[in-house]
């Protein structure tokens, strides 16, 4: 039994540091070999680890397989449509890729470097549970300018499992009209621009801009970045745009099921992240699932997409393990992203640096927000993530926040604000109710946050002369935004060309030889 | 060489950017390091003599060559940029994994184990996943 030190007689009276694992250095499993890796106080030899981490994984994923659960214990596994993998090129998404090949398409076993079999577990029972699978990637270089485009290099990865199909996406398809008709089948969506210096997010910021704006994708999507207040918006929004790109293309592209590789720690680290952005809503879909876009009927269609996580068990120091004793291949994220800072990369050092001292608490956490569920129902699904909305949004925000300082008490108190910080403060005006019909009514209370957060710096002044205005991704206009109300039916303003140009003159890419 | 060890070393997951993207590296090492971690002496070439490292660092103390020691000198000597990246509060990063022989270092008492002729040290990122 350890115990402290007696500091009146010891100057260093120190506790004996408690060793990370059992008593035994044996491996609990099979109890007959010396261990090869303690995981959370239990240690495992390399013989029995592999199989372990392939049962957490099979045990995520098979009770969602088929679509109605069914009364057997064992039943046969059979999907109701095919499977997508969203890849990213992480540790995670590799292994993801490679448990699935080796456990439901092993009637051919991946390659090697050098092209050859690399050998699989047969799995005959396993053969047909999907039909085909589908392999979605998210280029991002075209958000960053200079940023190195590594879709063949991830293309090379994937087509070492030949039963795989390789989707690439871009970043920029958010903003693209003929992706959106590809996958929505709609031709007539309009591009969404917005104000987002004027705080709440009225109508008359919400302009429907015409055809003729010359905006490529690209450039779109860096105007939309680099309007956004914060890096923790920003990285908010990537995660976002990737997220819904890929569900809509594994919905549209006839998907039962889409897969991440987030592994424990990651989904540690990204439940701990959208909460502190404002996103405990929907922490029950950051864990798994059942998605499907709205139609313009406003009926939800008959293919549910299960989106699932099933690798949520497996930590990420068990999932580099795994990677390197099964010699899985791993050509790793982008570096762009890594770099980005903000409430995400600092959420990430927190829980790391979490693991290493206490392996249990990262698991304690994902475990806690399994149990929370929202007490009402949603009122819809954000446009903009896709993900269900709370009702009364705007009322609640007016209970806890300030909105205007008329009272005098209050204005004598701007005394100790900055010069700088007081210019948005309304003081003259009383409070007023917000408009009845804003885009903030069809926003979650996150997306709501990473549009409108304020900055430490103080509020984003735009260029004097120029509007602050920045397009919203192409799903946004979907359905009609003047059936919803946020649009007069016919009173649309036209964006003259020469304003537009002047807003996007420093996005614009210099190719002139292209322009028509 | 007399006191001198080879230690076989691999980089995965994303950590052999750090080292010039050599992923499979080998170093040498002396039995006996200052026990104060310092790596003031590089290790030389096969053709000079052994005497410097054996001579007593100033602090007077020395110990077997741990993973501690290695760690301070991949730091010193071996490390291109970003040393943040790899090292962190006199330990490896957290998020770095360790395999001494194909073992977990927790198993071989981290830091405190001490490195034997032909080990081979991984070092695994873990930094990079989903």
């Amino acid at each position: 039994m350890l115990s402290c030190g007696n500091p009146a007689v010891e100057e260093q009276a120190l506790m004996p540091r408690r060793s990370k694992f059992g008593k035994s250095k044996d491996c609990v499993r099979c109890r007959l070999k010396p261990g090869n890796i303690a995981i959370r106080h239990a240690v495992y030899c390399k013989e029995c680890f592999t199989p372990i981490v392939d049962m957490k994984f099979r045990k995520a994923l098979e009770p969602s397989v088929n679509a109605r659960a069914g009364t057997s214990k064992r039943p046969k596994l059979k999907a109701s449509g095919n499977l997508c993998l969203g890849f990213s090129g992480g540790l995670g998404s590799s292994i993801l890729l490679d448990m699935v090949h080796n456990t439901y398409f092993s009637n051919r076993p991946p390659l090697d470097d050098s092209g050859k079999p690399r050998g699989g577990i047969n799995h005959p029972r396993n053969a047909s549970v999907w039909p085909s699978c589908i392999v979605c990637y998210v280029e991002v270089c075209g958000a960053f300018p200079g940023m190195q485009d590594r879709t063949e290099a991830i293309r090379s990865v994937v087509e070492r499992y030949p039963s795989f199909d390789f989707v690439p996406l871009r970043i920029e398809d958010a903003f693209d009209e003929s992706w959106w008709t590809k996958v929505s089948g709609s031709n007539s969506t309009p591009q969404v621009w917005l104000e987002l210096s004027k705080e709440g997010l009225i109508t008359d910021g919400l302009h429907v801009a015409s055809k003729v704006t010359g905006l490529t994708p690209a450039e779109a999507i860096r105007l939309y970045l680099s309007s956004l207040p914060t890096q923790t918006a920003i990285s908010s929004a990537l995660q976002n745009l990737t997220r819904v790109l890929i569900l809509h293309t594994a919905h549209s592209g006839g998907s039962s099921h889409l897969l991440f590789g987030s592994s424990l720690t990651s989904l540690s680290i990204s439940l701990l992240s959208a909460i502190s952005q404002g996103g405990g809503y929907a922490i029950r879909e950051e864990l798994q699932e059942e998605w499907a876009p709205v139609a313009a009927s406003g009926s939800k269609p008959d293919n549910v997409l299960r989106v699932i996580r099933p690798l949520r068990d497996v930590t990420a120091k068990e999932c580099a393990v795994y990677a390197w004793w099964n010699n899985v291949f791993v050509i790793g994220r982008d570096k762009q992203r890594r770099a980005i800072l903000g409430i995400a990369a600092l959420t990430k050092n927190f829980v790391v640096g979490l693991e290493k001292d206490y392996p249990s608490t990262v698991s304690t956490i994902a475990r806690t927000c399994e149990k929370l569920e929202p007490k009402d129902a949603p009122s819809g699904q954000c446009r903009l993530c896709k993900r269900p909305m709370q009702s009364a949004i705007q009322e609640w925000k007016g209970r806890i926040s300030i909105r205007s300082y008329s009272d005098d008490k209050l204005a004598a108190d701007l005394a100790h604000i900055p010069l700088p910080c007081r210019s948005n403060l309304d003081t003259s005006t009383p409070c007023q109710v917000p408009p009845l019909l804003a885009l903030t009514d069809f926003l979650c209370y996150s997306c709501h946050t990473t549009l409108t957060s304020r900055s430490s710096r103080g509020v984003k002044q735009s260029a004097p002369g120029v509007s602050s205005i920045t397009p919203l991704p192409i799903w946004v206009g979907d359905r009609g935004l003047h059936r919803d109300g946020l649009m007069d039916g016919g009173a649309r303003r036209k964006i003259p060309e020469q304003e537009m140009l002047d807003t996007v003159a420093n996005f614009l890419i210099d190719n002139q030889d292209d322009k028509e | 060489m007399a006191g001198m060890m080879t230690i076989k070393l691999v980089f995965s997951g994303g950590l052999e950017l750090l080292f010039d993207n050599e992923r499979n590296q080998s170093v040498l090492i002396p039995s006996f390091v200052p026990s104060d971690n310092s790596t003031h002496s590089p290790p030389s070439s096969s053709s000079s003599t052994s005497s410097s490292y054996n001579d007593t660092p100033s602090t007077g103390e020395t110990k077997a060559a741990d993973l501690e020691y290695l760690i301070y000198h991949l730091r010193d000597h071996l490390l291109k940029e970003r040393p943040e990246l790899f090292m962190e509060n006199g330990t490896i990063r957290p998020g770095i994994l360790v395999l001494i022989n194909n073992t977990d270092w927790e198993l071989e008492g981290e830091g405190s184990y001490q490195l034997r002729n032909n080990d081979e040290i991984v070092f695994i990122s873990t930094l990079h996943g989903g």
